[in-house]
Parts: structure tokens; sequence; C-alpha cells
């Protein structure tokens, strides 16, 4: 059996204008909560062991296994734990999680609350980030239905034993808050700088306590594994990354959008029958899954998109979020690149010198290539800055860096000659670099004297 | 960027009227304080309810809201200093918030911020003149399938054209706070 209908996806039509957000008596009528009440009834050992053995990868980019997360939380309980919901989307490419939230948040919300009780979590705190204000919206009025209905309170869930606590806490901009201990230091009122592990959130998280971090889509994946079992979830996707998933389709594409499928689709499957197929012109490449993995080049649309294909046959850092960015035969790579540099020198949260400096360095070398004025050692350069930074060369403590890293590595290994073209060997000119124009988007940016107050 | 360090010696405190009111110290206290096991951990919340207030966060702020939470005046401006959404300088009525991230660029998005610096003579990270607008150029959005985009204030718009733009710029309310999000067609909840 494969992917036959949608599972995540369920309850938001493909039509743009039938879509809205399922509210509590609509989520239960077709269905939801359903398996909250059976979890009530199992001990979390046995919810562990099903989500373990579905074979459930997180779907928030690095695909570690949901069920042996939970399995690393403490047993012992010896003071409270908590459950940190990521919905800090921030990798350009994907908008997943936001279709989730705005359509089907009581998902969500059903999918906390399972983990919840599987890892004896109090609290849960939904971390969403400071531009999703919709998003938040939603939210809070979801959580007031659930709590009205019984599903969280101190009253316990559906009268049982378990008493949950779900909040939202909103975050203020920064992509770092989306590595789990950057979150967790968010959650705590800190600057967003990832701590150097270990200890693991599982055993000290957001308040020095036990705490289990997971993607919104992950969480979404729990009620149906629930419903049907493992079995069923298994029988989608490939063997190593089984499941449904959604595809975040942008760029170049006829109809650009979130699309559910089972892990393991090629990429021209994702482009031309989810995607409605290229416009303005034919493929040249596509981001694979936000722009931290890397870009998959022109003879690559065979690439199977699960959590294995894309990295060892691909050569890409991973699936990541599935958000694929779709060039056509028009973009100028080195501009795309010289995006993807601006954005990590953007976000670096300046903990790790070889990030902070290294990809403020790099952007000035693609500024400068970009305005015109490469040289062949430029490209050297970058081919070596980026192989000092990142957690693989072992450097930094976030994984930050190698997105920067394999964004860089990717995009010059398979659009060499275009670099080349713009970097010619005999250039002997020295050119003074051109300074990173602050004022970008910068909060602290002084205003125009004319609004001075 | 949020490792640039900022020269604040120059920093004026005015010393007027509290701006963390009674009030918001209150709903801080009842909405916020029992959902964390430290104060800390309410300083990002305090620090967006005073931004919604004032539609800034001036350094009297930081100051009183350091003292609600018992933290060091400098442990607050740490943390407020790092995120982009808090403005520590004063800005315009209307944030007009393009995203600049892959997906949008390939889209023309820098277009929408051509046509507003040219239109309001004003600079990214700049205010107009009549204290309207101010535009900044923000990564990822979040909305990549229905690119370029861009929030004003706390409303998405998609799909943007330049005349798209400038009509919903051009139909926007006096207030801010009259401005609200035409898709939020559900009553808001106030807390649970």
């Amino acid at each position: 059996m494969a992917f036959t209908e949608p599972v995540l996806t369920k309850r938001i039509p493909l039509d743009p204008s039938k879509r809205h957000a399922v509210w509590y008596d609509e989520y239960e009528a077709t269905g939801g909560y359903a398996q909250l009440r059976r979890a009530l009834e199992m001990t979390p050992a046995d919810i562990i062991k099903t989500v373990t053995d579905s074979g459930l990868r997180g779907r928030g980019g690095a695909g570690f296994s949901a069920g042996q997360k939970w399995s690393f939380i403490p047993k012992e309980k010896k003071g409270p734990h908590y459950m940190a919901v990521n919905a800090d989307e921030s990798e350009p490419g994907t908008f997943k999680d936001r279709y989730l939230i705005d359509y089907d948040p009581h998902l969500m919300l059903e999918g906390i609350a399972i983990s919840c009780i599987a890892t004896q979590c109090d609290i849960a705190y939904i971390f969403i980030r400071g531009e999703y204000h919709r998003e938040a919206k939603v939210l809070e009025k979801a959580l007031q239905e659930a709590y009205a209905k019984g599903v969280f309170g101190q009253n316990g869930t559906f009268g049982s034993k378990h008493k949950i606590e779900c909040y939202v806490h909103r975050g203020a901009g920064a992509y770092i808050c989306g590595e789990e201990t950057g979150l967790l230091e968010a959650l705590e009122g800190k600057r967003g700088w990832p701590r150097n592990k270990p200890p693991f959130p599982a055993i000290a998280g957001a308040f020095a306590k036990p705490t289990v971090i997971n993607n919104v889509e992950t969480l979404c994946c729990v009620p149906p594994i629930m419903e049907k079992g493992p079995q069923w979830f298994k029988s989608m996707g490939t063997p190593s990354s089984p499941g449904p998933k959604l595809f975040g389709m942008s760029g170049h594409v006829n109809k650009p959008g979130v699309y559910e499928d089972e892990l393991g689709i090629t990429l021209d499957y994702a482009i031309n029958k989810l995607a409605g197929g290229m416009k303005g012109g034919r493929y040249k490449g596509s981001i694979c899954g936000g722009i931290s993995m890397g870009v998959l080049g022109p003879n690559q649309l065979d690439i199977k998109l699960d959590f294995d294909d894309v990295r060892f046959r691909g050569g890409c850092l991973g699936l990541g979020t599935a958000g694929m960015i779709v060039m056509n035969e028009h973009t100028d790579m080195v501009r795309a690149l010289r995006n993807c540099v601006r954005f990590y020198s953007h976000e670096s949260c300046g903990q790790c010198t070889p990030c902070r400096e290294g990809s403020a360095w790099m952007r000035k070398i693609l500024d400068r290539i970009v305005d015109g004025l490469g040289r062949a050692r430029d490209l050297e350069m970058l081919m070596e800055l980026e192989k000092t930074m990142g957690i693989m060369p072992g450097t930094t403590i976030c994984g930050l860096a190698d997105g920067t890293a394999w964004a860089t590595r990717t995009f010059i290994n398979k659009y060499y000659e275009e670099f080349a073209a713009r970097c010619p060997e005999d250039s002997q000119r020295t050119v003074p670099l051109t300074v990173i124009k602050r004022g970008n988007a910068l909060p602290t940016t002084p205003m125009g004297s004319n609004t001075r107050v | 960027m949020a490792w640039i360090a900022e020269d604040r010696r120059q920093e004026q405190v005015t010393k007027g009227e509290p701006l963390l009111t009674e009030e918001m110290k209150s709903h801080l206290r009842e909405k916020y304080f029992p959902r964390y096991p430290t104060k800390r951990a309410v300083l990002l919340p305090a620090l967006h309810h005073v931004q919604h207030e004032y539609g800034w966060i001036p350094t009297q702020a930081l100051q009183e809201i350091a003292e609600f939470l018992e933290l060091a005046p400098a442990e607050v401006l740490d943390t407020a200093s790092f995120y982009e959404e808090y403005w520590l300088k004063p800005k315009g009525k209307y944030l007009v918030q393009v995203c600049r991230s892959l997906s949008c660029e390939i889209c023309d998005s820098r277009k929408l911020t051509d046509h507003v610096m040219k239109k309001y003579g004003i600079d990214v990270g700049e205010t107009s003149a009549d204290g309207r607008l101010t535009l900044v150029e923000l990564e990822c959005l979040g909305a990549c399938g229905t690119a370029p985009v861009a929030g004003i204030n706390d409303t998405l718009h998609e799909e943007l054209t330049v005349e798209k733009l400038q009509q919903i710029i051009d139909g926007l309310p006096e207030d801010p706070h009259d401005y609200k999000d035409p898709t939020i067609n559900f009553a808001e909840a106030n807390g649970h």
C-alpha cells in the first residue's frame, strides 16, 4: 500500500478558497481527540513503543527518530518535565508548519497532549516565531477551546489523572531560536544563544529540567499513527524514511504551495505532478529542504526525496524540512548563493567566531563577485572558508554554520562554470571588499533625522 | 544581525510617567507569571506587551521591566537587543516588512522595496517624513508559496505586485490600532 489519501492534510482541502480553520467541534466530529482518549488508557511506554515502531523521523530538519527522542526522557520523575514545540519556522523555503497551524490547529494540540502523556510532561510551550501573528492568534483560540473542553488544565485531561498545561510563547524574530537549545534559551527569557551539548535537553533542557522538543509536523503525525498503527505508517514512504510528508513547493513553479505525499517521491514528480510544472523556463536547480541543505543540480531530477537519498546520492546535507525552492534556467546562481549567505551572516547569533566572521566574509566576497569584480582567488577563498565552519569540522556550537557551508559547497560544486566565469583567472584587480552595508533590516538602525523624537 | 554592537553611551533616558503601568503589570502578573517557573521567562512577553502599547521600547521601559522582573537592566537590554522584532528606537506608525529571502527574491521582491524607497524617499531602515511608514527588509517570513510577500504591522500580504502593495499602503487607516488582519474571522481569545 502506498500513499492513497491525505493524512496530515485530511481536513485541509486542496482548493484554497475552501480552506478554513478547523475548530474544536468540527475537529472532534471528524474523528479528532479519539486517539487522545485512547492514549489515556495506555501506559507511557506503550505510546513510545508505538511511535518508535512506526519509524517516525523528526520533521524539523534533522530527521531523528521521534520515539527514540522521547525514550531519552527519564522514566522516573524527579520534578517537572517540559515539552517545547518548535514552531519557529524560519528556514527560507519552509512554510508547512504555518499551513498546519492555520487550518488544523487541533491536530497539533492532540499530538502535543499525547506526547505529553508519553513523556510525562507537565507543561508544553508552543514556541512560535514572532512574525506569525495570525497563527499565534489561531493557536490562542484553539487552546481556549481545548481548555474549555478539558483537553488541558488542572482538572486532568478528559477527567483523567494527567494534568497538562499548554501555552503559546512568542519569539521575536531570530532564526537561531529554531535550533533546539537556542529555543530553550529564548523560552527562559535570554538571548537565543545555542547551548553546548551535553547535557542534552532530554536530561537538562528548559529551566534545567528534562525537556522534549518536537517540530509541529512531527506532533501532527502522532494521532494518525495511534489511530492506524505503525504498520500502516510504514507502508508509506521508504524503509528508512516511512510516512507521509508535507512538501513546500515555491519559486518558479506553476502551482506553488504545500503538498502532502509520501517520502521518497522523486524531485521530478514533486515539480511536475504536485506543483504543476516549471514556470518561465526549464529546470535549473532546486533547494532541497530549506537553504541549509544545499541545492540539487540540473541532472538530479531523479533524486528521491527522503532523508537518505538526498544526502547520499544528491550530495546535500539531507532532506531538511522538504521546502523546495525551484529555480528556472534564467536564475543567476551566484546571486542565489549570495542571498543564502546573506541570510546566514544576518542570522548568525555571533557566539562562535567561524560562523560570525566566516559568513560575514563570505557575504562580502559574494557581494564582490555579484558586482562583477570577482577574482579566481575569491572562489578558492569561499571553498576554504566553507570547510572550516560548522559542527562537522567541529568549530561551532550549533549547525547554523553547517547550513552556510553546505549551501556554498553545493552551489559552487554544481554550478562551477557559472561561478568561474565571474571570477576570471587573469584578473589582477585589487579592489577593496565592500563593507557590509549596515542598516539593512536592523531594528536598531538610526531613523532618518526628520523623524527623530 | 544580532551580534552588531551598538554604542549606547549617549543614550538619553527621560524619566517621566511610568511606561509600564500598573494595569500592564497586573496583566503580566496574572497571565504570564503562573506559566513559567522563573520570572525571567516573562521577559519576552513583557517586551512584546510594551512594544504593542507604544510601538517601540524606550530605555525607560527597559529599566522598569528590569525592576518588575527583578533583573539587572543590563540583562533586559541583553535580551531585547538580540531580537530583531524589538525596536529600541522609535519607528513609524506602520512597519512595512518586505521579505528578501530566496523564494521572494527570485519572484522579484526587490521591486517592492525599490518602489517604497522611491515613492517615499526613504532607505531601508528609515521612516517617511510624515512618520507614517518605516521600511525594513526581513529574512524569510515563512510564506514562500505565495511569494513575494510583505508584512504590514501584524498582517501578512501575499502574492504582491507593486500596484497591490501601493493600494494596501494607501488604504491604511490613520490609527494603527484600527488596522486589523482581514483574514482573522474569529473572536480572539484572551487567555485561558
